[in-house]
C-alpha cells in the first residue's frame, strides 16, 4: 500500500488512526502490529512470511545473545543471526544476479530463480540486524515481548522505504511514550508537506522522466533535462516518503531519526552523504565501516574499507552492476576528497557547490540506467557524444511545460522555504497571519494531492524497489 | 495560546477532511458510469480467498476506490487547473488548449502504424478492386493538432510525411487533397471531430474532385442540448457547452440509413443519440460497421463506397446527394475479409477517407 493511495488516505488510516486512539496504552503495540501486518500484506500477503521469519529469527536470536552473555557463544549466535538475514536477502534479492553472472563467466546455463523482490527487504533486515548486533553489543537490552519487537520491526510508517530506524533508538519509546497535541499536529504538518513533495513535485517529474524514455527525437536538451529532472525526481521522491513516515510517527508518538538534511547545498560528496538517506549512512558506519577497522587503520586498509562499504551501499540499491558502478563512483570522489580535494573544495565556495550537483547528477545517471553500457551511453548523449540534435520541438516544449515545477523542486530542496517560514514565524503581524494560514495551506495541499490522486497517473515510489 | 489553537485546527480540519470522504465513500452509492470521461466505472471488488492471496482483491479495491471517490469530477477539474494555471504546464495528461480550443497530443509519426493502415487499405484493394473497373480515391483528414500544435510550441505529427508514405502505398487510389479547404473553426471546441455545417465546401470539392456536383442549399438545424466532446472530459475543464448543428437539403429529406448490424433503418441524424454517452453519435448513429444511406431522388445512378472512421459519419450526408447510395464501411469493426458477403463490388466508385489521428494510431483496424 503505498502512502500516497486513496486506500492509504482515506480507508486504513482513518481507521487505524481511529483504533489506534481508543486502544489503551497495552494493546497500542498491538494494534500497530496488525495494522502493519495488513499495511504489508495488502501489497505483498504472500511475503508476509518472509517478514514475520526474518522478525521471529531476530527475536530468538536476541534472547538467547542475552542468556548466553559470557558463555563464549554469543558471537556465534549473532553470526548465525546475520548470516540468517543475509541469506534471507541475499536469496530474494541477489540471487538471480549471481547466477546470471556466474552463467556468463562460466558459460553455464543455470536457471534463474525469477524471484519477485519482497517489498522493503533490504529495509526490515537491516533494522533485524542492527537489533541483534546492539544486544550483542550490549546496547540495549533484548525486547522479551515478541509484539514490542514485531511492531518495532514492521511498523508500517518505515517499514517498506525508511527511515531505517535503530531498535536503540527507539526501544525506550515503544513501552513509554507519549501523544500530544502537539505532536499530532506536528506530524499531521509532516506528513502533508511529505505527501505533497512526493504528488505535486516528484509524480510530475517522473512523468517527465517517462516522456523522455520514451521520446523518438532525442536531443542533448532533453538529456540534461532527463539528468535535472531525475536528480529532483528521486530527492522528492525519497524525502518526501521519508518525511510522511516521521509525520506518522510524530502522530503515534514517537520520533523517528531525520533521513534528509538538504543535500543538494552540500559542498562536497563528504557532505552530501551526511545529508542524504543519513540513516542508511549511519547504519553502513556502524555495522559496516567502523567494525571493518574504519579510518583507524593504514591508509591502504582504509581505502579499501571506504571501497567495501560503498560497493556495499551501492548494491544495498539493486542487484545489477550499475548499482555497484554508483556506489563505487562515491567511493573514489569520497577517497579523492579526502586525499586532496576537501581543502580546495572548502576554498572555492560556488565550484564545490557545481561539483557536488554536476557529480550526484551524472551519479543519478548511473544510478538510474537500466545497465552500465545504458549509463555511459546516456552520459555520453548529454555530452553531444552521440549524433543528435542539441534541441527538438518536443524537447523545448517539456523544458516550457515542467519549467515551474523545476523551479519549485529547486527552491525546494534548498532550506529557503523554511527559513522562510522561521522568518515569518518571528514578526508580530506575520506570526498571526502564519497561524491562520498553516492550518488553510495543510487544507489546500491536501485537497490538491487528493486530486492529483484522483486524477489517477504517475505515482509509484522508487525506494519501495530496494 | 495561538500555537494550541493552530495546532488544533490542524488536526481538526485534517481529521474532518479524512474521516468525511471516508464516510462518504462507505454511503455513496456506487456510479456506473462517468459520464465526463464517458467508461464504465469500477465496481465493489467480490472478495474471495484465492483473489485476497492473489492479490487481485487489493489491486481492484484500489481501482475502486479511484473511480467512486466522492467528488471525482471536481477534484480532476481542481488537479487540471492547478497543472495547467499554477504550474503553467502545457498540458494536462496530454490535452492542452490554446484558443479555446482543446486538443490532445499525438506525435511523432509512427511510420509502422501507417504501414499497417495502408496494408489493410491494400488487402482491399486486391481482393475487391483490382480487376474492376472501379475509380478508387484517397483522402486525409487532419486532426485539430495540424493547426493548433505550432501556436502552442507543441510537437506534432509530421503531416506530408504521413500523406506522402500514404500516397506512395496506395498508389491504386487518386489522392484528393482537402487540407485547404479546412480550418481550426471547421472543428469543435471541445471534440476531435469537424462541424458538419463548416465543411461543405471540403464536401463539395470532394465531391467534386469524384465527378458529382453537391448543389448545396443546407438548412441548419440545432440540437436541443449543448454538446461536450471527447476533450471536454479528459481536459477536466470547466467548458461551457458548445452548439451542435447539422445540415438538412431537399435531397436529403428523403434519404434512408440502412444498418446491417441491426438489419433495420435508422436516423441520419438522431436528437436521442446527443443526449447519450457519445453524443457525436448524432451523426448516424456513432460506430456502426456497415451502413447504406440510399438516396431515391438521385438524379445518377452512381454509387459510392465509404471506407471511413467517425469523421465519415457527418460529411457522408452531405455526399449523398450526388449518389445513388452511399456504402460507409469501418473496417475498426468489421473484418474486410467479410465485405464480400454483404457489398457486391461492381463499379462503384471508392474513397478511403480517414483522419490522421486514426492512421497513426492503426491498431484497431481490422
Amino acid at each position: 500500500m503505498l502512502f500516497s493511495s486513496v486506500t492509504f488516505l482515506f480507508y486504513f488510516l482513518p481507521v487505524v488512526v481511529a483504533l489506534y486512539f481508543i486502544s489503551p496504552m497495552c494493546l497500542k503495540n498491538g494494534v500497530l502490529l496488525l495494522a502493519s501486518l495488513f499495511f504489508y500484506g495488502w501489497g505483498e500477503p504472500r511475503y508476509l512470511a518472509f517478514m514475520l521469519l526474518s522478525i521471529t529469527q531476530g527475536y530468538i536470536f536476541g534472547l538467547l545473545i542475552e542468556k548466553y552473555r559470557g558463555k563464549g557463544r554469543t558471537k556465534a549466535l549473532l553470526t548465525a543471526s546475520v548470516l540468517f538475514s543475509l541469506l534471507l536477502l541475499g536469496y530474494c534479492k541477489y540471487a538471480d544476479f549471481f547466477i546470471s553472472n556466474f552463467n556468463l563467466a562460466t558459460g553455464l546455463s543455470v536457471p534463474l530463480l525469477k524471484i519477485a523482490l519482497p517489498v522493503g527487504i533490504s529495509f526490515y533486515t537491516f533494522q533485524v540486524i542492527s537489533y541483534t548486533v546492539d544486544v550483542y553489543r550490549g546496547t540495549v537490552p533484548a525486547q522479551r515481548n515478541y509484539v514490542d519487537l514485531a511492531a518495532y520491526i514492521a511498523m508500517f510508517p518505515q517499514l517498506v522505504a525508511g527511515p531505517i530506524v535503530r531498535y536503540a533508538d527507539i526501544a525506550g519509546q515503544l513501552r513509554d511514550r507519549t501523544h500530544s497535541l502537539s505532536g499530532a499536529a506536528m506530524g499531521v504538518r509532516r506528513f502533508i508537506i511529505g505527501l505533497s513533495k512526493k504528488v505535486l513535485i516528484a509524480n510530475q517529474l517522473g512523468a517527465l522522466v517517462a516522456v523522455f524514455k520514451e521520446s523518438a527525437e532525442p536531443s542533448v536538451l532533453f538529456y540534461w533535462l532527463y539528468a535535472a529532472a531525475y536528480m529532483l525526481h528521486i530527492y522528492f521522491d525519497f524525502s518526501g516518503y521519508s518525511d510522511m513516515a516521521i509525520g506518522l510517527g510524530y502522530v503515534f508518538g514517537f520520533r523517528f531519526p531525520e533521513n534528509f538534511d538538504y543535500p543538494y547545498i552540500s559542498r562536497s560528496i563528504t557532505e552530501f552523504w551526511r545529508r542524504w538517506h543519513i540513516s542508511l549512512g549511519a547504519w553502513f558506519r556502524d555495522y559496516l565501516y567502523i567494525p571493518l577497522g574504519g579510518n583507524r587503520v593504514g591508509k591502504p586498509r582504509w581505502l579499501f574499507n571506504i571501497a567495501v562499504v560503498w560497493a556495499a551501499t551501492g548494491l544495498w540499491h539493486g542487484a545489477a552492476w550499475n548499482f555497484a558502478l554508483w556506489g563505487l563512483l562515491f567511493a573514489a570522489l569520497l577517497m579523492m576528497e579526502k586525499l586532496w580535494l576537501s581543502g580546495w573544495l572548502k576554498r572555492h565556495r560556488v565550484i564545490s557547490h557545481l561539483y557536488v550537483l554536476f557529480l550526484v547528477m551524472v551519479s543519478f545517471v548511473i544510478f538510474d540506467a537500466e545497465s552500465v553500457a545504458a549509463a555511459f551511453s546516456r552520459i555520453s548523449a548529454m555530452f553531444g557524444g552521440q549524433a543528435m540534435p542539441v534541441l527538438t520541438v518536443e524537447s523545448v516544449y517539456y523544458l516550457k511545460s515542467y519549467l515551474v515545477i523545476l523551479a519549485l523542486a529547486l527552491i525546494g530542496a534548498t532550506p529557503l522555504p523554511k527559513k522562510l517560514a522561521a522568518l515569518a514565524g518571528k514578526g508580530r503581524y506575520t506570526r498571526v497571519a502564519c497561524h491562520i494560514a498553516e492550518p488553510v495551506a495543510c487544507l489546500v495541499l491536501l485537497t490538491v494531492c487528493t486530486a492529483y490522486l484522483i486524477d489517477g497517473s504517475f505515482n509509484p515510489f522508487l525506494y519501495f524497489r530496494f | 495560546m495561538p500555537e494550541k489553537r493552530k495546532n488544533m485546527a490542524l488536526v481538526a480540519l485534517t481529521c474532518i477532511f479524512l474521516y468525511g470522504f471516508l464516510l462518504w465513500a462507505v454511503i455513496k452509492p456506487v456510479d456506473a458510469q462517468s459520464v465526463s470521461e464517458r467508461r464504465p466505472l469500477a465496481a465493489p471488488p467480490a472478495a474471495s480467498w484465492d483473489a485476497v492471496f492473489s492479490g487481485k482483491f487489493m489491486t481492484d479495491f484500489e481501482e475502486y476506490a479511484l473511480d467512486q471517490f466522492p467528488l471525482r469530477d471536481g477534484l480532476r477539474t481542481v488537479k487540471a487547473i492547478t497543472s495547467l494555471y499554477a504550474f503553467r504546464q502545457k498540458d494536462n495528461n496530454g490535452v492542452y488548449m490554446q484558443d479555446g480550443y482543446i486538443s490532445k497530443l499525438d506525435y511523432p509519426l509512427d511510420m509502422p502504424s501507417v504501414d499497417y493502415a495502408a496494408s489493410r487499405f491494400r488487402y482491399v484493394y486486391e481482393q475487391y478492386m483490382e480487376d474492376k473497373d472501379m475509380a478508387v480515391y484517397l483522402s486525409v483528414i487532419p486532426d485539430k493538432n495540424y493547426y493548433m500544435a505550432e501556436e502552442h510550441s507543441a510537437p506534432a505529427l509530421d503531416y506530408a510525411g504521413l500523406t506522402a508514405a500514404l500516397r506512395d502505398r496506395l498508389d491504386f487510389a487518386r489522392y484528393i487533397d482537402i487540407f485547404p479547404f479546412l480550418e481550426l473553426s471547421d472543428y469543435y471546441r471541445t471534440d476531435s471531430h469537424w462541424r458538419q455545417e463548416n465543411i461543405t465546401d471540403a464536401a463539395r470539392y470532394l465531391a467534386g474532385q469524384m465527378g458529382v456536383t453537391l448543389s448545396g442549399g443546407y438548412t441548419q438545424s440545432l440540437a436541443e442540448v449543448p454538446f461536450y466532446g471527447v476533450y471536454y472530459g479528459q481536459a477536466a475543464l470547466p467548458l461551457p457547452g458548445e452548439e451542435l448543428y447539422c445540415l438538412s437539403s431537399a435531397a436529403l429529406e428523403d434519404c434512408r440509413a440502412y444498418d446491417y448490424e441491426t438489419r433495420t433503418y435508422i436516423p441520419i441524424y438522431d436528437p436521442e443519440q446527443a443526449e447519450g454517452r457519445d453524443p457525436y453519435a448524432f451523426f448516424l448513429a456513432g460506430p456502426k460497421s456497415l451502413l447504406k444511406i440510399e438516396n431515391p431522388n438521385a438524379t445518377t445512378g452512381k454509387e459510392l463506397i465509404l471506407f471511413r472512421d467517425s469523421f465519415g459519419s457527418s460529411i457522408a450526408p452531405l455526399l449523398a446527394e450526388g449518389y445513388a447510395s452511399i456504402t460507409l464501411v469501418d473496417i475498426r469493426y468489421i473484418s474486410p475479409q467479410m465485405l464480400g458477403q454483404f457489398i457486391s463490388f461492381t463499379n462503384q466508385d471508392v474513397l478511403f477517407l480517414y483522419s490522421t489521428s486514426v492512421l497513426n494510431n492503426s491498431e484497431t483496424i481490422k
